[in-house]
Formats: C-alpha cells, structure tokens, sequence
C-alpha cells in the first residue's frame, strides 16, 4: 500500500508556523524548530519494512506551502494518510481531513495523537476520518491496521486490531476495544534516517549546541513516572514501555560514526534512570563515543538521577539536561503531582552543574490557584537559578489545559476554563480564570526571559569561560545568538496578550490557522 | 469566581514504624500515614529528606489502615531501595502522592477477578485485597524461588497460587505464563496484570488468545 505519513504545515494569520514544543504541545513561532515526531518516524520504517511505499511527508521540515504540500500528496495518491493530532491544531485537522477526501475520496485516513486517541468520535463526527488510533504506540498499531487493510478490500466488516475507533461499512461507529499499553519496544525498528530524511531537523533546534543533531529512538515511552497532571504522557489509560540500553547504545554508535552527528537527544519523557542509566553512559564511554565530539540530551525528572549517575554522565559527555521544574511553591509542584519540593530541585541541580551538566529549565505560569506570592517564588527561584549558573537555559510557557489531561480535565470540571475554541488552546495566551490579572503572569514570563539580558547572567556565562571548556565558548559563542532570538521571539509570543484578561477579548488577537 | 482552598503543601515526613526483610531480596517498609489519602493501588514517591533521589513504590496496604507500607525489592546497586533497608523506627521518609491510576475499577461490582503479578509487583493486589475483603479474586503470583511467596497467609485459602519458576515449591513449578496456559482464565474475567515488562507482554498476548477482552486487561509496569 502507499502510506503518507503527513504533518500538512500550519500557518497562523500572524505567519506563524506551527511547532512542536514544550510538553510535546504545538506553539506557533516565527523562527523554525523542527522536532523529529520519533514515534511516527519508527512507524514509518516499519510500514516500508514490511513492504509498503511509505512517503514521509512533513510539510513543515520539507518548507512547503500548505498548497504546495497538498498538490504533492494529491499527485502521489496515497492509499492511506497518517496525520497527529493535539487540540490547538484540531479544528484544522477537521478541515484538512475533509479537504483531503474531496481531492483523495478514495484515501483511508488515520488520525493519531492524543487528543483525538481520548475523544475519538469527536474526531470521527467532525470530520471524515475513517480510523482513530486510540493507542500512544503509533507504531505498533500502525503496523497492524495497514496489513489488515491490505488484505481485505471490506475491511470495514472484521477489522480486529485492538485500540481503534472507525467508521464502519454500515457509517457508524465502531471499536474494536481497549489498546494494549505495553510493547516490547525493540519490536518496533530503530528510525531509517534516510527514509524521514534525518538531516531537515539537524540544524534548526534552539536547544543544540552543536550541529548535525537528531533525536535518538526514544528509550521509553511516553514517560517513566507519567503523573503529572498537565502532560499528556498521564492519564489512567497509560504506562510506559522501555528499550533495552544495548540496543539504544547501537543506534547512538551509528549516529555517530555513521552519520556524525554531534548531538543527540532522547525525547522520551523521562530517560532511563538508575542502574539502567549508569549502564548507558558506562556504554557510551566503553564504546568510546565520548570522545567523538558528540554531546548526549535527555529529559529528566527532578529526583531521578543521583550524584554516581550524574558523575558517570558528566564524564560520558552528556550536556543538556531538560528538567520540567514548572513551578517554585510546593503547593503547585503537589498539585500537579511532580511528586519532590523546590528544596529538593535545587539540591538536583547543584548536583548537575557540579559534573559539567547543563540544565534546561521548562517553567509554566497561569495555573488557574497561581496566586501573586506563588508566581513571584517561581519568578525568584528560576533568576536564582541561571545567575548562579545551576540552569544555563530555560524556556517559560503557559500552562494550556490540553488534549484532555486530568489538568485539562480538572478545569472542564471546575468550570475555570476561558476558552470553547480548541484554537485558543495554542499557549499564546491564559485560557483559565486566575485569582490574579492575566498581566502579572505576561510580566512574569517576561522577567525571566529577561535574565538573559541581566549583567549578572552574562559575568556568569564570561565566567564559565575560565573553565576552558569547549562547551562553554559554544554556549556564549553558538548558542548565544540563537538563544536571543529564540528568547525575544518566546517574549513576543507571551506578551502579546496584555491587556486582556479573558479569552472574548484576547481572540482579537489570537492566531487563527490558515484557511483550508 | 469560585477558587479551590488551597491543599496543604507541608512538606511530607513519615515516621518509619518498621522495616521487616521478607524472603531473601524484599522488606516491607512500614510508615506513620499521616493524613495521607489513597486508593488501593496507587503509588507514592519515596526517598530519604534530602537524599536528592526518591522512587515510586505502590501502595501495599489497605485504604482503611492506619499506616502506610510498602514492599520493596532491594534492587541491584540500587540506591533508594538499599537507603530505604537501613531506615530505623523513628527516622523519617520523605513521600508525595498518591499517584496513579492503576486501581480497581468499579470495586462494588462482584465481578470475577485475577491477579497477575510478579515478585514485588504483588503489591497492589494485598493492597486491593486489604481493602475490599469481599473481592472474589484469584491472584497468581510468580516468583522466581519459594521464599519470595511474600505473605501468602494474608490471602483466603484456594485464592492464592504461586508460580516459582528455579526451585520447587509453592503451587506450582514454572511461570505464570505456563500456569496459565493449562489455567486459562474464565469467561468475563477482570485482569490486572502488575510486574516485569516482559512478563506483562506475554501474559498479554495469552490472555488475549485466550479470548480475554481487551477492555478487561489492565496493565502497570514495575522497574
């Protein structure tokens, strides 16, 4: 069979692109990030192993127009399309969708992600979707509908692959029950960097210090804990899968040598942690892939990692470190389950910065109990952090009930969401009803970008500089640039919305997607 | 506007009770509860204050008991696990929760249920069978030797059947996957399955050729 695997480009009226970005959620930004989406990626080396025509098709990577990418899709006449779906970007999919069956009636259309895998009808009923997957494991699912589509003409009539939603011979809805929640991930193919044409997202990651980059093949999925209440890796209908080290260290020896890439980062949303940890960056430098100038990312939780583990990776060249520290009062941290104190986060990151570590800051603001006192303790905690150099990045956002995590979930129930429109859901604005002005959080976010701009950041980064280390000319030299264009361009974004305070008055000026 | 009442966000130190070696790898870690609230099944993030590194561990005991507890496999150089061992009565723990989703469904349904676990991932089904005394359940335990059968006294007669798959001893000489096999669950059968990733594929994909519904397979992995 021909199968697309399509992220059709997503144009805001602002002519902003849509990106993958914290949490895994869809931003708009002028400048391009593209994120390897790394599951739809095994999915599709799995799909042309098995032998079907598979056409990687990311409009975004690939700087097409949306025209431009639908007339290509359209001349290649795929038998089956593969689209992801998020909320912000749910009312275009819609559309998208309905627009691809009038010029390709004849395609089965496949909505993933994790919006529609928790309310499939809605998706099935707002457009002409033929199948929903309801699993997280694209993948696997993937490479079981397909097959079963190939070899029956009515599949419509006896489709018995677990975790679908579709549309029947008879128009209604069916399922074909619960999906199974773990795989054995070395079943699923190491990505075909060529088939998904690895080096379009090498270069334009704010987070690499150094180029080509690329994403490993995640080691867990989606992520280890899996209970904080914002991120759509919880849910009670989730658990996690790992990847055997050895099998992760061959593909790392392969980017490597093979590809010379000179950073790779695993996006799972928590990495490996204890023995299994220690064994990978014990293997990174048996196989002597710290020398090869190649710095190793990951994400992480606060508490995951102990000093031994930390040292070990220190020395196995690992450099970025993602921490999701979301908030600086152990109110909000218990609230959305982080499950550690502030206290113990900063321990964590002394810990980090002493074995040559840089940690990466993710911070939200806009929870709908934030109070003035809890914004100003984050505010104060994360300038603290970067000016003594325990962080050396960090990215603030808005916390955006999405995809119907329990956090999405607790503000339907509470009735404190703002926003009916899955469009506002962009996190270019607060959508919730805070106990304070939606100003004070813009101003907040500002604040802590501006630290890049603080006397006392900067002499901290010059001094980074006496420890002769490579990495540190890099931060100043090669990721300074880019960090300030990132930072104004993030200062544009969540700033834009003052003024207002409530989601009637900030969709004057909210992006809405491009017309299809 | 109608806000929530803040929660309490004090900082969450438990008095250790007891710490008890059961069989040759695993202890039962006992601790003060407090006023913590949980359902059978959920998970904590445990550690020493200030240790810097905490762990999840399930919940072992029952909703309506007074303390806390929890079964632990001393892993491998394991750091947390091997801390947690040499806690005395009266140091403290740091915990947070609870957490977690793997809970029974519907508990006051008298469906039939089976318990699927391996060594320490026993642990939320004594904490489910703690809590609702009048389950009809099965639980089958695989265990790798026979004094790794962690407190098989506390389950009704008949309801409890060991798999220990390097020695004999316990029920039956073998895994899981084995027992059932010759056992197959019966028709309309809630199963939980709790342990190794790759005990619960496998377990999974028999049950599933067994004709178990999809819908009545619940999965969570331990470490």
């Amino acid at each position: 069979m021909k199968v697309a695997i399509s992220y059709p480009p997503i144009v805001n009226n602002l002519g902003q692109k849509a990106m993958v970005s914290q949490n895994r959620n869809v931003q708009y930004f002028k400048e391009p990030t593209y994120l390897l989406p790394v599951v739809h990626a095994q999915a599709a080396t799995w799909l042309r192993d098995l032998g079907h025509d598979v056409l990687w098709d990311d409009g975004n990577a690939q700087l097409k127009t949306f025209d431009r990418w639908l007339s290509d899709l359209t001349a290649w006449n795929p038998d089956v399309i593969v689209l992801e779906s998020t909320t912000p970007v749910m009312k275009f999919y819609w559309r998208t969708v309905d627009r691809l069956k009038e010029v390709l009636p004849r395609a089965i259309v496949v909505m993933t992600g994790y919006h529609s895998m928790r309310a499939p009808e809605e998706t099935l009923n707002n457009s002409k979707t033929d199948v929903v997957l309801r699993s997280n494991h694209v993948d696997f699912v993937l490479s079981k509908l397909v097959p079963s589509i190939a070899a029956k003409k009515d599949w419509r009539l006896d489709l018995k692959v677990d975790g679908l939603s579709f549309r029947g011979a008879d128009g209604r809805i069916h399922s074909t029950g619960d999906f199974r929640r773990v795989e054995r991930l070395e079943n699923s193919p190491l990505i075909d960097r060529d088939l998904i044409r690895w080096k379009n997202y090498a270069y334009e990651n704010g987070n690499y210090l150094q180029t080509p980059g690329t994403y490993a093949t995640s080691v867990i999925r989606d992520c280890m804990f899996g209970k904080c209440t914002f991120c759509r890796y919880n849910g009670p209908e989730l658990t996690f899968s790992m990847m055997p080290v050895e099998r992760s260290l061959n593909e790392y020896e392969t980017l490597v040598r093979k590809f010379k890439a000179r950073e790779i980062f695993d996006d799972s949303g928590v990495w490996y942690r204890g023995a299994d940890a220690r064994r990978f960056a014990q293997g990174i430098i048996d196989r002597g892939l710290h020398k090869e100038d190649c710095y190793y990312g990951i994400n992480t939780r606060f508490e995951y990692l102990d000093d031994e583990t930390l040292k070990l990776m220190g020395k196995a060249n690992f450099r970025f470190i993602l921490l999701g520290l979301e908030a600086a009062d152990d109110e909000t941290l218990e609230r959305l389950n982080k499950g550690y104190l502030a206290e113990n986060a900063m321990r964590n990151l002394e810990q980090m910065t002493k074995h040559g570590l840089h940690p990466h800051l993710t911070v939200m603001v806009g929870y709908y109990w934030q109070t003035a006192e809890q914004l100003q303790k984050t505010v104060d905690m994360v300038k603290g952090a970067m000016i003594k150099g325990l962080a050396r990045t960090l990215q603030v956002t808005i916390c955006t009930p999405l995809d119907f995590t329990p956090y999405h979930n607790e503000c339907l129930q509470k009735g404190v969401l703002l926003a009916q429109d899955y469009d506002d859901h962009d996190m270019s604005k607060i959508i919730v009803k805070t106990p304070i002005s939606h100003d004070r959080y813009y101003d907040a976010v500002r604040e802590m970008y501006s630290i890049a701009f603080s006397p006392r950041f900067i002499l901290r980064q010059l001094r980074f500089l006496l420890s002769f280390r490579k990495r540190d000319w890099q931060f100043l030299f090669t990721y300074g640039w880019r960090a300030v264009r990132r930072v104004r361009q993030h200062m544009f974004n969540l700033t834009r919305n003052r003024g207002s305070n409530g989601c009637d008055a900030v969709k004057e000026t909210a992006p809405t997607t491009e017309s299809v | 506007m109608n806000l929530p009442s803040p929660v309490s966000a004090e900082p969450s130190l438990h008095r250790v009770l007891e710490v008890k070696a059961i069989g040759r790898h695993a202890y039962r870690l006992r601790v003060n509860r407090g006023k913590l609230p949980f359902k059978a099944g959920q998970c904590f993030t445990v550690g020493l204050p200030g240790g810097g590194v905490n762990r999840e561990y399930t919940s072992y005991s029952g909703e309506a008991d007074s303390w806390l507890e929890f079964l632990i496999l001393e892993a491998e150089n394991g750091i947390v696990s091997a801390a947690l061992k040499s806690c005395r009565p009266g140091d403290f723990v740091e915990i947070h929760g609870a957490y977690g989703g793997f809970v029974l469904k519907s508990p006051e349904d008298h469906r039939r249920r089976l318990f699927i676990g391996t060594g320490t991932g026993i642990a939320p089904f004594h904490s489910f069978v703690r809590t609702h005394p009048d389950l009809d359940y099965n639980i089958l335990h695989g265990v790798r030797f026979a004094d790794e059968q962690y407190d098989r006294e506390d389950y009704q007669s008949g309801r409890y059947v060991s798999c220990v798959s390097r020695e004999p001893g316990g029920d039956f000489h073998g895994r899981v996957t084995d027992y059932l096999r010759l056992h197959p669950p019966v028709e309309r059968t809630e199963c939980y399955l709790c342990g190794n990733r790759d005990m619960i594929s496998d377990v999974y994909d028999l049950l599933r050729d067994k004709g178990v519904a999809s819908d009545d397979i619940f999965t969570e992995v331990f470490f």
